[in-house]
């Protein structure tokens, strides 16, 4: 169809409707005059005939509207002219229109945004076929106070044997994540620190993912020696090599070895399912080593199963826990290990999961609190409009169609409400993603599609329909006489909606208090988090991760001359007080070491005493800035061929020298006889160390956790444990990140194939460790701010409505005597007893949520009292304040005038 | 509004039957169907005229009835005849067997013994 045709068929659709209409008029005035001229011969004078036709023939704009009821299509023409006619409406008391917008712009964007957020770590489908088939598999060791260092993740050995005992599995992979060094190709510049994932072939065959180029890693690729080939990600493909059709074939070098690439596979595996960070390069998991039965002990990997079609959730988790059942009793390592099938979808969130329902919970309020303005409002505006609903009562509109156009009009609001928070969500949602996305790799796939848009459809339905109605039909029970007669009380819908009004401002208050006080213990909860003491000199440190591959670097010797040179070149940089090698920094944790001290011997697992483990150069505790508690400091002396020797935290010494002085006391490092522990882990013979010296307790397993016991040794006393793997931390005098790129190029004028990575300050680092916390704070904070406004308006609306319906009352009790500060009183005195009733019933809502906020909270009590009771007053004042503003009206009331007017 | 005495509102659903009725005897506009309606049963159907028009229309748009303006005989005037269709005449057959059924069943529990005379 044309322009031309359809603007036609427009006119005539136009015209036939137009013609209708007159055709009606035409009949019913036709019917009018016969009736009329009848009547007349009958012997009535001209006019009373006119009068009696009318009376019999009944209300013609009733008569009209029902035949028009009668025409097909009447409904969509109906709904158009209460569209029309709302806009309209609407567009003439433009103050109003643009609060309740914004308003619901407030709520409804609230809402879209975390439910974009849920939606985006919760619901939307994965990208993997039968992805409801597919599980993680987690081992959680129990009854320890130590857990080893990745607690999450279960052994080779055990997967094999959940996959070999049960039948549910299509097949289970086991796989990793390094970081390792990387260069491209011979011309490639700098070489990086990358996330490589070592998996194997059919780590892809049971996400279903097939490579876009080139093939899957083969079973033999699996072994030593083989396992030279990679696949690398789209992305990368495009970004580094721009997307070469001849890339198979080409070598990279990781950790300084060749590793040619096999496959190009596309990206589909998002952050998360990767432990860590985004792999980009992924080479076959070839540590035969990790299958051997002493591997038993050594967890830490990921696990991935496919379940066969229909086998149920519950039923995987039950086989698995007996099967976890029957090898424990099998093997003392497994002792003690509770065992977890989750599915994948499920594990998405990860720890923002606790954090989203929160979150979902306080932008429920803030959508409540914006309906109850909204209806607040519309009460309002429906009672100022009583005499025009009357007047159209009285011209024949039925209740009916009042309620409708009233409807149509909170429709009207509530949808271009949704849409303005559609906006605001999409701006918030772009705020989010500044804050540090790459931390939470969870968040990056957040975005509005077609879920959330039905959500936020959905919401600004069900918001206009639920608080609109109520309004609508309050403002119609109308009684036309009392409405019609002239006078300022005509606006008034009396005590019911004057008790509906104070009922919803209270109960925003309520909700408005909650989410204040939420946020205020979030907020208290991460200052405490960030500005904790550490148990060091936290300022002005800088650390750095480097890593020597055996390739070469293949003896441990070699391993301490190159960090000792290292350090010692950082330590002549200017600017720089101090340095020190090591695998441990303050807050993080190093590994678990379990320990032979004497007088605790043990038989069971549980039992081991076991010390967060440190392999350190001899300036650590200098660096650090910990304090020296007795014995002496590590010194130059204690060389690679003096007694071992061994620093000791003050935690350690209360958990196993409660009563005797641990200085000069022997230690065997390793675990004892019985038990074979993790791949690699030859510390089982490693040698006894002598206690020197009792140091300060550090952070050493995360911001949120006291410290654990601490136990440091020289690397270059115990070449059993001097792996490839070290940072370097760094004491500056000036700000410490402008040193960051000396210390890398002393790095590299040593070993130019060396990437210096993980460069942080250790500030940075602790910001980095409450992202998740900060993300949760920051938007709760944003939302009881905008709880708050909305609660201001709120109570802002009904004070000032007050007041105006109040005037001449008031105006009478100032002729009568009464001050003006009287007068005032007794507006605020609405406001704040509003507030009161409400503070009280928030605070019982935030007691009674404290389940909701408890896990997330560090070093402040959920039900804190002096946050209750400072909530509480703030709110308080705040109400005291929003409702004087409107009150100074009562102020300037001239009593005299007042009175006169009608 | 208090209704005269003596004067029976319509039952639901019968003034489509008594508007096809009156139009059996051949064309007539709307006014002389409330007219017709009235006097015929001698002022004891009270049509309000008005209620008449929202039920023409209707019964046009099933095709009962169609209309036409055409000039009156008597009068210098036009005025919109309403006229039965054949599906106009079915429906009132239909009607007035459904208003027999009714009034019989009507009949049988107010004087059970006349064996539904009245």
């Amino acid at each position: 169809m044309n322009v031309w045709d359809g603007l036609r068929s427009r006119l005539a659709d136009f015209q036939r409707r137009r013609n209708r209409e007159n055709d009606l008029d035409r009949e019913l005035q036709s019917h009018l005059e016969l009736e009329a001229e009848e009547q007349e011969e009958s012997g009535l004078s001209s006019e009373d005939a006119r009068y009696a036709a009318r009376r019999a023939f009944g209300n013609t704009t009733l008569v009209k509207e029902d035949v028009r009821a009668m025409r097909s299509g009447f409904w969509l023409e109906q709904l158009a002219r209460h569209v029309k006619y709302a806009a309209r409406s609407l567009r003439k008391s433009p103050g109003f229109a643009i609060v309740a917008v914004l308003t619901l712009a407030l709520g409804i964007g609230a809402n879209t945004a975390i439910f974009s957020a849920m939606n985006a770590l919760m619901l939307r489908p994965l990208p993997f076929t039968a992805a409801d088939q597919l599980v993680r598999i987690y081992s959680i060791q129990q009854g320890m106070s130590n857990s080893f260092a990745n607690p999450d993740g279960p052994s080779a050995p055990d997967v094999r044997d959940f996959a070999q005992r049960s039948r549910i599995f299509q097949e289970t992979v086991v796989y990793d994540t390094w970081g390792k060094n990387v260069s491209f190709g011979d011309s490639a510049g700098e070489p990086e620190q990358m996330h490589v994932g070592l998996v194997p072939g059919a780590y892809f065959e049971i996400l279903d993912i097939h490579p876009i180029m080139g093939r899957l890693f083969t079973e033999e690729e699996a072994q030593p020696g083989k396992n030279f080939v990679a696949a690398i990600s789209e992305r990368l493909w495009r970004n580094r090599f721009a997307a070469d059709p001849s890339i198979l074939g080409r070598k990279i070098r990781v950790n300084g070895e060749p590793y040619t690439i096999v496959a190009v596979m596309p990206d589909v595996i998002p952050a998360w399912v990767e432990p860590g960070r985004q792999s980009e390069i992924w080479t076959p998991f070839a540590f035969p080593e990790a299958w051997l039965e002493t591997s038993r002990g050594g967890r830490g990997f990921a696990a991935l199963g496919r379940l066969k079609p229909g086998v149920p959730l519950e039923q995987a988790q039950a086989d698995i826990s007996a099967i976890a059942v029957a090898l424990a009793a099998e093997h003392p390592v497994d002792q003690g290990v509770r065992v977890v099938v989750r599915r994948l979808a499920d594990t998405r969130a990860g720890a923002l999961r606790p954090m989203l329902f929160l979150l979902m919970g306080a932008v429920s309020l803030i959508l409540l609190i914006s309906c109850v303005n909204l209806a607040n409002l519309l009460l309002a505006r429906n009672s100022s409009r009583q005499r025009e609903l009357a007047v159209r009562a009285a011209l024949g509109s039925s209740r009916g169609s009042l309620v409708t156009q009233l409807l149509v009009e909170t429709l009207l609001l509530s949808l271009i409400g949704g849409a303005a928070g559609l906006v605001l969500a999409k701006i918030g949602i772009a705020g989010v993603m500044r804050m540090h996305p790459e931390d939470l790799p969870q968040l990056v796939s957040i975005g509005i599609d077609w879920r959330v848009l039905t959500f936020t459809l959905l919401v600004s339905l069900t918001t206009s329909l639920l608080f609109g109605l109520a309004p609508a039909l309050t403002g119609t029970r109308l009684n036309l006489v009392d409405a019609l007669k002239q006078g300022r009380r005509s606006g008034n819908t009396g005590k019911r909606g004057t008790r509906m009004r104070n009922i919803l401002v209270a109960a925003e208050m309520a909700m408005s208090l909650m989410l204040l006080v939420g946020a205020s213990l979030l907020v208290q909860s991460i200052l405490r988090l960030e500005h904790q003491n550490l148990g060091i000199k936290q300022d002005h440190l800088l650390k750095g991760h480097f890593y020597l591959p055996p390739v070469r670097y293949s003896n441990p010797g070699a391993i301490s001359r190159f960090c000792d040179r290292f350090a010692s070149r950082v330590r002549a940089l200017p600017g720089v007080i101090d340095a020190t090698i090591t695998t441990v920094y303050p807050p993080n944790n190093g590994w678990i070491q379990m320990l032979g001290i004497p007088g605790h011997s043990v038989t069971r697992i549980q039992d081991i005493p076991a010390a967060q483990f440190g392999v350190v150069d001899a300036e650590f505790r200098k660096t650090l800035g910990t304090p020296l508690i007795r014995g002496r400091d590590f010194a130059e002396s204690d060389s690679a061929t003096s007694p071992p020797v061994a620093l000791i935290s003050e935690e350690f010494q209360r958990r196993y020298f409660p009563s005797e002085d641990p200085v000069g006391k022997q230690i065997h490092i390793g675990p004892p006889q019985f038990l074979h522990l993790a791949v690699g882990d030859n510390t089982a013979d490693a040698a006894d160390v002598t206690i020197i010296g009792v140091i300060g307790d550090f952070k050493n397993r995360g911001l949120a956790l006291s410290p654990d016991p601490q136990i440091t040794v020289l690397y270059a006393q115990h070449p059993l444990v001097n792996y490839g793997f070290k940072w370097i931390v760094i004491r500056t005098s000036s700000e410490p990140r402008l040193l960051a790129p000396a210390v890398g190029r002393q790095l590299h004028e040593l070993d130019s194939d060396l990437p210096f990575a993980e460069v942080q300050t250790i500030g940075e680092l602790v910001e980095q460790q409450t992202n998740g916390e900060r993300f949760t704070t920051v938007l709760l904070s944003s939302f009881a701010i905008a709880g708050l406004v909305l609660a201001i308006v709120g109570i802002y609306g009904v004070i000032s409505y007050l007041v105006t319906q109040r005037t001449q009352e008031l105006a009478v009790r100032m002729a009568l005597g009464a001050s003006r500060a009287n007068g005032l009183w007794l507006v605020v005195k609405q406001g704040v007893g509003m507030a009161a009733i409400g503070a009280v019933i928030g605070l019982c809502g935030a007691w009674a949520s404290q389940k909701l906020t408890s896990g997330l909270l560090f070093g402040v009590s959920p039900v804190d009292p002096v946050t209750f009771a400072g909530g509480a007053v703030f709110l308080l004042a705040v109400a005291a304040v929003a409702s004087a503003i409107p009150g100074a009206r009562v102020m300037r009331i001239d009593p005299a005038e007042a009175l006169r007017g009608d | 509004m208090q209704k005269p005495s003596g004067r029976a509102e319509l039952l639901q659903g019968t003034l489509d039957m008594l508007i096809l009725r009156t139009l059996l005897f051949g064309p007539a506009h709307g006014h002389q169907i409330a007219k017709h309606i009235q006097r015929t049963t001698e002022d004891v159907l009270q049509v309000e005229h008005g209620s008449l028009y929202p039920a023409l229309h209707r019964m046009e748009r099933k095709g009962w009835i169609v209309s036409k303006w055409e000039m009156a005989k008597d009068r210098n005037r036009e005025s919109k005849y309403y006229r039965l269709t054949p599906a106009g005449r079915k429906q009132l057959v239909r009607e007035e067997s459904r208003w027999k059924q009714l009034a019989a069943a009507v009949a049988t529990v107010m004087w059970p013994a006349a064996g539904g005379r009245s």
